[in-house]
Parts: C-alpha cells; structure tokens; sequence
C-alpha cells in the first residue's frame, strides 16, 4: 500500500515537472540568449560569449521605445480609468438594494466571460458606427472594458467587509459623502486599491486580443512585437523579453504578496 | 436637499449607463452587423442572411471550423488531465510548499502573452533548440520540420500557454475538500483507489468542468497563437474571423462568422451548466 502510494505520488510529480519544464523552458532560453547570443558553427548550435550588446541595441531601437511609451500611457490611462470605475460599480453594489445592482454586474461581466475577439470586433464595429477615430482613446476604453470586472471583485469584497456603523458615524459626525469616501472607506480599502491598481496595469500592459482591433496608427508593445516577429528575428527581441518578464513577475508577485497579507485571520 | 438626489441620480445613471453604452450596445451593433452586407465595399443595412448562409455553404469555413473545434477539444482533454494531475500533486504536499508551488504554475498567467508565443517558437523551429537538442542526443538525424508552422505547433502551444487557466478551477476544487474526508476514507478502509474514485474526483468535478469550459472557449476565441506558429497549416476559425477585419476586409461576414463563434461558447457554457445542475439534483 505504502509503495503504491509513493509511486503514484512519485508519476504525479513527474507530470508537474514536465508541464513545469514546458511552461519556463522556452523563458529560460530566451534569457539564456539574451546575454549569450546563439550562433552557428558548421550547423551545430552554440552559445556565444557573455555580451549585453541586446540590452544595449534595445536601449537605442527607437520603435521599440515608442512602442513601450504608447503602451505605458495606455496603462496609466487604462488604470485609472479601471480604479475609478471599479469603485463606483463597487458601490453601486453594497449601496443599492434590488434588481438594478444585478443588471449592472451582470453587464460588466459580460466581456470577462466572452473570447476577448468577440468583444473586440463588437468595439470596432460600434466605434465606427459612432464614427469614432481609432486611437489611443478607443484603446484604452477597450482595456477598460476588459478589465474592470476584475478590479470590480478585487474591490468589492474588502469594501463589503467594512462595517456599516464606519460610515454611519462619519455622516453623525456631520461629513458629507465625499468626505466620508476620501476619510472612511479609501484609506480601509488602501490594500485593496494598490493591488487592483498593479493587476489593471498588467492586464493592460500585456494586452493583444482587443488592442489589435481598436488600435488605429498607435502601436503598443505586444503590436509592435508581433509585427517585428512576423518579419523576422532582431536579437533585442530577448533582451526586451527578460525586462518584460521580470517586470510582469514583480507585479504578480507583488499581487500575491497583498492579497496574502490581507487574507482574513481565520484563513 | 435637492443635490445629493441629483447625484444619486447621476451615480445610478453612470453605473448602469456606462456598461449598457460600452458593452451592451457594442454587443448589439456587432450582431445587427451580422444581417447587413456588402456591396462594392460598401456596407448596405439592408437586412439579409446570405453572411450566414455562406458559412452553411462553403465547404472551407465548415471543414475550418469542424477542425477547429476538434482542435480546442484536443486542448481541453490534454490539459484538463494533466491539471487534475498536476493539482492532485499540489494538494497532496504540505501547505508551505503547496503555495509556492501553485505560484509557479499560476505567474505565467501574467506574462506577456506574445512574449510566452515568441519564446515557444524559438524551440520549435526548425533549427529551434528542441531540433538541435533531438539531434545532439542522436534520436534524429534531420530537424523535423513538423515541429512548427503546422497543426502539431498549434496543439502544443495552446496547451503550454492555457495550462494555468485549466489548472486553477481544478486545484481550487480540490483544496476545499476538508482534510478528515480522507481520514474517514482510510478509516472506512479506504486505499488509494477508492480515495481517487469516491472522494477526489466526484468533489473535483465542478472544477473540472470550469476548467474545461475555461480551455476550450479561450482557445476558441485566440487567433494570434495559430497565426503566430501554425503557418497555412494551422488554420483556424478565430483566424478567419480576423481577417474578415483585416485583409478580407468584410465586416458583415466577420460578424456573422463571429456571432458563430460566440453561439459555440455559449453552447459550451450551457452544455456545463447542465452537466452540474444535473449532479446537484442527484
């Protein structure tokens, strides 16, 4: 019995290890390439020597930098536009009783629940009967659209934890709703802000799905990317790459870290 | 007294009017898009079903989308298994590591989507590292030339690149199960495969499911992977959709061809719910 166990356990972690192996192997590589850039001798593949000339051709690729420019604008835009969003539907939600509050969060799951391309097309289409000028704007309402319903969760269940009688003592104490929101709830939901904050601005960083409909002569990074990649390979490509990647893993990291220390005392 | 009502009102207004103008009626207009057509390059709203009766028709968009269906079905099996593995591993080590682990399977979830395909291609090219690692081990003697830009390169890098989504339903599922439920198993005399068959899979079930719709309407809906590493081998509907807004350059088919690809991930959702409303009724 004991043995038949310790195989089994033993198959299953060869799995994770080859699904392990798949999922990073191919990162790994690219970053390998990025300080020893691949040649070829004769056929055989070999590594040459240690060199940040990548990093360095990065640094002066001018498309590329516009590119990483136009997608920071759209993040920082697309963030804000997110957390503003994503609490006044918050709100919405514990301040109102009925049918409406439903609606509403049903509505802004939608596009969450649906392959980003249908909602991407539908946002072309509109836009254009609207008569609307691809750019930067109808980008960042299409990341909007996408991502607030995961601002909105992130928000919502700490701002439903925060006890009524909060509130109900600053209006006794003569506040009025605006300052009740800057003075009680921002600084209660602060963990919870930071961190829908650094999830919009990796979803937005990294989206391509709905950007490709939407963007009109803007080129974002994951755009630009695909572009160069169809064309050919430029060794800068890796060394953006590793700088991506570390990027996107200190937010999710930094994410993980948040909710981890906010997670309820009983859990 | 009259301006807080005024800015209830407004609030009510932005929060059910923003979603109904920004989701709802893009919704609307793209379906409505679907029943006009073109003519001369022109679009003419003049109603008509001739968009999806040239999807009923023409033997290529149905032969694309049968075989992309059986693509994404080839996904989600693949990956839902190896999840459940995957996740019945994670559960089965102590908490400490247990986080960590799922950590690492859950990051990429965050990277960068075209930088994960770009990293896939460059092992699977022809003289991509897996070609010169097959060689330099002596298993082959020429570069397969399968390896990318062909329907294999497609199966694969859907399923590296959507694995997490497949993995978290399933693990979620599985870390509820509170832990003396295994200790009556092995009271009740319970061995590993009465554990696996009585208690792991029938409370997993709901996550697998989840997972499943998660793969295969996520790999439904992406066109830029089979674009990026399946060549004209790797056709796709999602494609097809695309190009309607690209090259192709007709919208009204695009959206009808669009309307049935969201039909499909309707059909698939309902098809789940079903199956889990028919378990809880049991």
């Amino acid at each position: 019995m004991r043995r038949r166990i310790r195989v089994f356990d033993l198959l299953l972690g060869l799995v994770a290890l080859l699904a392990l192996a798949a999922m990073y192997a191919p990162l790994l590589t690219v970053a390998l390439f990025s300080l020893f850039e691949p040649v070829r001798r004769r056929g055989q593949l070999s590594l040459g020597p240690f060199s940040t000339e990548s990093y360095r051709a990065l640094v002066n690729n001018g498309d590329i930098l516009s590119a990483l420019g136009t997608t920071l604008l759209v993040c920082a835009l697309a963030t804000a536009v997110t957390l503003v969003l994503g609490l006044l539907f918050a709100f919405f939600h514990v301040g109102r009783r009925g049918i409406a509050r439903h609606v509403m969060q049903v509505l802004i799951f939608v596009p969450f629940l649906l392959p980003p391309v249908i909602t991407g097309l539908a946002l072309l289409i509109f836009f254009r009967q609207a008569g609307v000028e691809r750019g930067l704007a109808t980008i960042v309402v299409g990341h909007a659209v996408l991502i607030v319903p995961v601002v909105y969760r992130t928000l919502l269940v700490p701002l439903q934890s925060i006890s009524r009688s909060l509130t109900e003592a600053s209006y006794d104490l003569g506040a009025s709703g605006w300052q009740t929101l800057a003075w009680v709830l921002l600084p209660q939901l602060r963990t919870a802000l930071i961190a829908a904050g650094l999830l919009s601005f990796a979803l937005s960083f990294d989206e391509t799905f709905v950007t490709l409909f939407l963007s009109g002569s803007e080129t974002t990074l994951p755009l630009r990317l695909w572009a160069m990649m169809r064309v050919g390979l430029v060794p800068e490509i890796n060394a953006l790459a590793v700088l991506v990647l570390a990027l996107t893993t200190a937010i999710t990291l930094a994410v993980a870290f948040l909710q981890w220390r906010s997670r309820p005392a009983t859990g | 007294m009259t301006r807080p009502q005024g800015q209830a009102a407004l609030f009510t207004l932005a929060a059910l009017g923003l979603p109904a103008v920004f989701i709802l009626l893009p919704i609307l207009s793209f379906v409505l898009t679907s029943f006009w057509q073109l003519r001369d390059g022109q679009i003419v709203e003049s109603f008509t079903l001739e968009n999806y009766a040239a999807f009923a028709t023409t033997g290529g968009f149905l032969q694309v989308y049968g075989s992309t269906l059986l693509l994404c079905a080839e996904v989600t099996v693949l990956n839902v298994a190896l999840a459940l593995a995957v996740a019945v591993f994670l559960v089965r080590r102590p908490p400490a590591l247990r986080f960590g682990l799922l950590m690492l399977f859950v990051t990429p979830l965050f990277m960068s989507f075209i930088i994960k395909i770009y990293s896939i291609r460059g092992i699977l090219g022809q003289r991509g590292v897996l070609n010169e690692v097959l060689i330099g081990l002596g298993m082959i003697d020429q570069p397969l030339t399968v390896l990318l830009f062909s329907r294999p390169a497609v199966f694969l890098t859907l399923a590296i690149l959507y694995l997490p989504y497949a993995l978290l339903p399933i693990y979620l599922a599985l870390e509820r199960i509170a832990p003396n439920l295994y200790e009556a198993s092995a009271d009740l005399g319970g061995g590993l495969k009465e554990e696996l068959r009585h208690l792991v899979l029938p409370l997993s079930l709901p996550g697998i499911v989840v997972a499943a719709v998660f793969s295969f309407v996520l790999t439904l809906g992406d066109f830029v992977t089979p674009q990026m590493v399946g060549g004209t081998e790797g056709f796709t509907f999602g494609r097809i959709v695309y190009s309607q807004f690209g090259l192709a350059l007709n919208w009204p088919l695009g959206a009808a061809l669009a309307v049935i690809l969201l039909i499909t991930c309707l059909a698939v959702v309902a098809l789940a719910g079903a199956a889990l409303g028919r378990r809880a009724a049991l």
